[in-house]
């Protein structure tokens, strides 16, 4: 292996700006896909940011409702003792969730507004940068980027859900590319919505020991008209609707990252080869088999994707950490998943990219060693 | 009776089928003895590279056979001929053919790592061949740092790595000035001699002729008598002497391919505007003893004297 490694290598390096044009254009065709993956899955991150950090361990639904997001749930307001009265459950918190916008001046921003009640355990903010994490009759904790885009600051009005609340906290953490979150009280929540007693969404806490999927199938079991979801079963359902709406987007960019690099290292490998056609002859002369030969551009294409890969691992962390630390309200996540996807990615374009030089190789006759150079 | 290194049985390579096939080599036989030099020369096209391919495994005669050390390579599967090329032969090339992207010492080395020698042991080999090849000081060199008699050098070091049996040389010095071609063609004497080791070489370098034990006249695809040769002054042809049409001027005979030549030689001399030299002038004082086509196997003694005879070569044409 020292010796095709040394081949494929000295062969790379010796004209650099090939090299450059290989390794930059698969860095950049990876960087795409892992980058477009990085961004779907902070996007997924972010919505499912309050299921995860709201502190329960159970979430009850209307029935059939299986999202926190993009539907509705709506239970009558005496679901929560109900609830409450099950085996292993040690607390309960009731909320009412709705998609709204809220305003301030010219600047409107989807919000998932959450209406808390007073004294509950869970569902409250979780990150305050500025004011207070309680929100009273009137009042509202808005995202601190939103209130820098709406030059709004606490003590301030905003408008929500068809009515008006003055800001008491500043949250972070908790906005997405797509929506921040808000937090109003409950009571409030209920007046601008008629009045009417129901709610969203019973948050549950389990007693200490108890499995919270054993819980969610007693409350089902034991509470008509609900659905209820183990957290780690919520945020999954949650991440699926990301999944979905980006697997599209997903599978066509992945594709054009693929193309785009299968064809810069396929070229850039073929024409390494090409170049040195005649010294693949010699070698055969020497008396190297066609296979040590083979090995020789598998390698190279193999080390051009990996650098690539690399390089372009390197730069969508980079990314990943700029935008963290602006206000941006967009993560890049790059899971496990998406590195094995896009190695294996790179794996595969390493492999169709050294077909053709390698069938080029194959035809190089060892007897081009007896003939002349053209003359320079 | 000695082992023969190479034989060479009545072979024959024809490029293409019908009355468009060409005979580059036919019916040539050739015995070459360990540590015997051998030079092969003839013009352009005579088929000598295609003789050389067919000696060195890289192409298939199409009738005949070829046996190194006793084994008919010929007939070898194109599978088992990378081993024989690896650890039979040693090649050496006019354009030396080292490769580019690698320093002094991996292109010897590589070759010994190719034959299945690990990298330390080829790379300590691989010093000590290029040490002794006074390329000590350019081991981490690259190629296009070296000069032409160094690059040689490199070559031939790398033919040298595998210990073979047999040293193809293609053109060896035709790259090379004058010093630098006598160094190499000494080496390569001195390779066989020293180290029992067969050489080969195919040129059209006259002064080849000082270190070969035997000179064969390879012309039209076969082994010919051996004749004089001289160069016709006026054309640069080569002519042999006996056939040639010639003249003396100052008690020095000259040979020419024709009698245009001769007059227009004569001519010139006495209007003092004669073209003489447009061909290889200088090469035309030198006399070329090579081989006009024969059935008999002929044999000579390799001792200095004799070579600077004649050189007869062993060789049968069918």
């Amino acid at each position: 292996m020292s010796t095709t490694l040394l081949l494929a290598r000295r062969n790379m390096a010796r004209n650099r700006v090939r090299l450059l044009a290989s390794v930059g254009g698969v860095a950049l065709a990876l960087s795409l896909t892992l980058a477009l993956d990085a961004i779907y899955a902070g996007v997924a991150n972010q919505l499912t940011t309050y299921i995860e950090r709201a502190g329960a361990d159970v979430w009850v639904a209307q029935q059939g409702v299986r999202n926190l997001h993009m539907v509705a749930s709506s239970l009558p307001e005496t679901v929560v003792d109900a609830v409450g009265l099950v085996d292993g459950v040690a607390a309960v918190t009731p909320i009412i969730e709705a998609t709204d916008t809220i305003s301030a001046g010219d600047v409107r921003a989807v919000a998932y507004v959450i209406g808390l009640p007073v004294g509950g355990s869970m569902g409250d903010p979780w990150d305050i940068v500025e004011g207070s994490a309680q929100v009273g009759p009137g009042e509202i904790i808005v995202d601190r980027g939103f209130a820098a885009e709406a030059g709004v600051r606490v003590g301030d009005m905003v408008g929500v859900l068809g009515g008006e609340a003055r800001i008491v906290g500043l949250s972070k953490g908790m906005a997405s590319l797509i929506n921040s979150v808000a937090f109003v009280s409950f009571d409030d929540f209920r007046a601008m919505r008629g009045g009417a007693p129901v709610i969203s969404f019973v948050l549950v806490r389990v007693a200490p020991g108890a499995s919270p999927e054993a819980v969610a199938t007693a409350i089902e079991r034991l509470v008509p008209g609900v659905t209820a979801q183990s957290r780690t079963d919520f945020v999954a359902q949650e991440r699926r609707i990301v999944t979905d709406m980006s697997a599209d987007v997903i599978s066509i960019m992945s594709a054009v990252g693929f193309v785009v690099a299968l064809a810069v290292v396929a070229l850039t490998v073929y024409v390494a080869t090409l170049a040195r056609r005649r010294e693949f002859g010699v070698l055969k002369a020497l008396g190297a088999r066609n296979r040590t030969l083979y090995r020789v551009v598998l390698v190279q294409a193999t080390l051009s994707v990996a650098v690539g890969f690399v390089i372009g691992l390197a730069f969508t962390t980079g990314l990943a950490l700029v935008l963290g630390r602006t206000d941006l309200n967009l993560e890049l996540a790059i899971t496990s998943a998406s590195l094995v996807k896009v190695g294996l990615f790179a794996a595969i374009i390493a492999g169709l990219a050294a077909i053709l030089p390698i069938r080029q190789v194959a035809r190089v006759d060892p007897a081009v060693v007896f003939r002349r150079r053209a003359p320079a | 009776m000695t082992a023969l290194t190479l034989d060479v049985r009545d072979v024959t390579k024809r490029f293409g089928d019908g009355e468009t096939g060409v005979f580059a080599v036919r019916g040539v036989s050739l015995a070459v003895e360990p540590g015997e030099v051998v030079l092969i020369m003839g013009p352009s096209g005579s088929g000598k590279t295609t003789l050389l391919s067919m000696m060195g495994a890289l192409l298939k005669p199409t009738a005949g056979s070829i046996h190194l050390d006793g084994s008919e390579i010929s007939a070898l599967s194109e599978g088992r001929l990378p081993d024989i090329r690896l650890r039979q032969f040693g090649f050496i090339f006019q354009d030396f053919n080292l490769l580019s992207a690698l320093s002094v010492l991996e292109n010897v080395a590589i070759v010994a790592e190719l034959a299945g020698l690990n990298g330390r042991a080829a790379r300590d080999k691989a010093t000590a061949l290029l040490r002794g090849l006074g390329l000590a000081e350019r081991l981490d060199f690259l190629p296009e740092k070296l000069s032409g008699g160094e690059k040689q050098r490199v070559a031939i070091a790398r033919a040298l790595i595998n210990d073979p049996t047999l040293i193809l040389a293609d053109e060896p010095t035709a790259n090379l000035d004058s010093k630098i071609g006598h160094e190499i063609m000494r080496l390569l004497r001195t390779i066989a001699k020293d180290q029992g080791r067969s050489v080969v070489i195919v040129s059209h370098d006259q002064r080849i002729r000082d270190i070969a034990d035997r000179v064969l006249w390879l012309e039209d695809g076969a082994f010919k008598d051996i004749v004089t040769m001289a160069t016709d002054p006026v054309c640069g042809m080569a002519v042999e002497r006996e056939r040639a049409v010639s003249a003396v001027r100052d008690g020095e005979t000259f040979f020419f391919c024709s009698r245009g030549c001769r007059e227009e030689y004569l001519g010139g001399l006495r209007s003092g505007s004669a073209r003489i030299g447009r061909g290889l002038a200088g090469w035309s004082r030198l006399p070329a003893v090579v081989l006009r086509s024969a059935q008999a196997r002929m044999t000579t003694s390799t001792d200095s004297a004799s070579r600077s005879r004649s050189r007869l070569g062993r060789f049968r044409n069918s």
